[in-house]
């Protein structure tokens, strides 16, 4: 900032000129603080407010009803809590499933051979493709009669399986589905974390006669930490969001063995109009999901010490 | 990996050595070792290779076939089940585009919903990269007092689960009378807190002199900022603008809810309210598949180094 021009301005009145420059650069981060506080931050409040309502789009802020919608989803509404429940089963399957590949993937892909550029790539392909184009493929991919998985287990003598269909499978089929979607941003992330560990701590723990298996136990993991720990909480994020293949391929079906909890703010909402009840879903799976993240960060950051 | 071998040992200056049966053990499983690990390695990378790329492969080859085709290759599993060699017309591409009566009388029209799916991501990238790049300037630059929290109040929005407040979200947007719009597609998207971030990061590495030295030629801040800052980023622009279009144009749920009318769909919502696998014709299906990911494939594939740099600036620093 030129001090000439401060000091000549400073002597008509420092404030002044201050607050027009300060006004000045409020200019430019304006549309943006609008635009999240219309976008992010109010329909949180509104998210609120219509939970204390029976709301519908049509009738509008009908009646007050107080707590009335979050008492009746968590005392009454059985169906609420077995999405909760499938939500946490798909998010106990998908976050270890995810981390784990990514890492083993990480590493297998850094690895200083020709073609690994390639194979990142191939790994990253479905991260950029949509999820509802996975969704639609998969489920070809998957159908019993004519798929190409089914297709390839006879060819190899193995007997044809049911997948989305199966009230068994069906859960783990959409993990699986999810997990092949997302690795490889998470492997990503890692392969960068890979490269910032020096050489030198291999070559120290190759001295001290650590194997393979050591050497990954020993320097790479706890190198890693940070970016471990990022990867796990984003993918629970994730995890708790899943929305796109449940619409496409299952319906929450068969018999809600694959229901979320999105899936069914969702249905609430939009099959039965109740904007106000599924605004209470929302808050309270938005007040889980938080709950979750802060104790994950919180967890992983008391291995630091 | 023979070469290597014979002339790390010691054998030209110490014959003697060659001859003791301990080290031609040691170096017999050297080799064992190595040709193992070679092995091991091609067939993990066949193995991965096989998982990710099949599927795809499986649609692009049989987009141009006939159902009859598709479903009569897919058992026994051969070289059949992926190439079309026995078959090879863009008829399902005509048709999913809604280019032939037969398209049309089945209602599909993804030549609508290319058009809409463009429209609308260039719109976005248009606005934000404006709004970002004002924002970022702000917090990169410009002096404010208690800068910070209004840092806080725009990186705490990423912590938001988009797809958990997505029924309020409709609420707001259809309280301001713009929902069943083409703007309801575009507006919520304007300004974003991962692109502000990674901006303020680019412009951050321009050097603060230029600045100082174009304010002494009479520059005015946002001159400085059209001037200086944005002419020193352009990768960091092109790289966020790429995020920002691939973003809106797979975005399903949002656009899913936020517009119901047809001739408002962008393409991932037209697929999958128009193909799925009850439709009797797969290779129509699958072309559509190709459609609706080429734009956002091509552009990976050509700029793959962006895309991790991006991933990796966005996510975990500091």
């Amino acid at each position: 900032m030129g001090t000439m021009a401060l000091q000549t301005k400073k002597r008509s009145g420092i404030n002044w000129y201050k607050m027009r420059m300060h006004g000045a650069a409020l200019l430019f981060v304006l549309p943006a603080l609008i635009n999240f506080a219309v976008f992010r931050y109010y329909p949180m409040i509104w998210a609120f407010r219509a939970s204390l309502w029976d709301y519908s789009l049509l009738g509008g802020f009908r009646k007050f009803v107080g707590f009335d919608n979050y008492v009746r989803a968590l005392t009454e509404d059985k169906f609420f809590w077995h999405s909760l429940r499938v939500t946490a089963v798909f998010a106990i399957g998908y976050v270890p499933l995810v981390v784990v590949l990514a890492l083993l993937l990480a590493v297998f892909a850094s690895q200083p051979y020709r073609g690994m550029g390639l194979i990142r790539g191939f790994i990253f392909v479905p991260v950029v493709t949509s999820y509802i184009v996975v969704s639609i493929v998969w489920g070809m991919v998957l159908n019993k009669d004519v798929g190409l998985l089914n297709g390839f287990l006879s060819t190899i003598g193995l007997p044809r399986m049911e997948y989305l269909t199966s009230i068994r499978n069906a859960l783990p089929t959409l993990i699986g589905i999810s997990v092949w979607k997302d690795v490889g941003y998470s492997m990503i992330i890692l392969v960068a974390g890979l490269r910032g560990i020096p050489e030198d701590y291999y070559d120290a723990a190759h001295l001290d006669g650590a194997n393979a298996w050591r050497r990954f136990i020993d320097v790479t993991v706890p190198m890693l930490r940070r970016h471990l720990m990022f990867v796990t909480v984003i993918s629970t994020l994730f995890a708790f969001q899943v929305f796109v293949p449940i619409y496409q391929l299952t319906h929450g079906g068969p018999a809600r063995a694959t229901n979320v909890a999105v899936y069914y703010i969702y249905q609430r909402a939009f099959k039965f109009g109740e904007m106000g009840y599924a605004s209470a879903l929302s808050v309270i799976l938005l007040v889980i999901l938080m709950v979750v993240s802060l104790g994950q960060m919180r967890l992983m950051r008391g291995d630091d010490v | 990996m023979e070469l290597p071998a014979t002339s790390d040992s010691p054998a030209s200056t110490q014959p003697q050595f060659i001859e003791s049966p301990q080290t031609q053990n040691d170096r017999r499983k050297r080799r064992i070792r190595s040709v193992l690990g070679f092995v091991l390695r091609i067939a993990i990378y066949l193995l991965i290779t096989i998982v990710f790329v099949a599927p795809m492969f499986w649609v692009l080859g049989n987009s141009v076939r006939s159902s009859q085709s598709i479903w009569g290759h897919v058992y026994p599993v051969s070289v059949l089940t992926f190439l079309p060699l026995d078959q090879f017309s863009i008829k399902n591409y005509m048709e999913a585009l809604g280019l032939t009566s037969v398209g049309k009388g089945l209602g599909l029209d993804l030549s609508r919903a290319l058009f809409i799916s463009f429209a609308s991501a260039i719109t976005v990238v248009c606005f934000s990269l404006v709004s970002n790049s004002c924002a970022a300037y702000f917090f990169a630059r410009l002096e404010f007092p208690r800068k910070k929290i209004l840092l806080a109040f725009v990186l705490a929005t990423m912590m938001i689960p988009q797809q958990v407040v997505i029924v309020p979200l409709f609420l707001v947007v259809n309280q301001l009378g713009i929902i069943n719009t083409f703007w309801a597609l575009v507006v919520p998207w304007f300004a974003s807190p991962f692109i502000t971030f990674a901006l303020i990061q680019f412009f951050s590495e321009v050097p603060k002199e230029l600045d100082e030295a174009a304010t002494l030629d009479g520059a005015n801040l946002f001159k400085i900022l059209v001037n200086v800052v944005i002419p020193n980023s352009i990768p960091g622009l092109l790289t966020v603008s790429l995020l920002e279009f691939q973003f809106v144009w797979n975005e399903f749920y949002w656009p899913l809810i936020a517009v119901t009318a047809k001739d408002l769909m962008p393409v991932q919502v037209a697929i999958a309210s128009q193909f799925t696998e009850r439709d009797p014709e797969w290779g129509r299906v699958f072309a559509a598949m190709v459609i609706a990911s080429a734009p956002v494939i091509i552009i990976f594939m050509s700029l793959q180094r962006f895309y991790y740099q991006s991933a990796v600036t966005s996510g975990v620093k500091g």
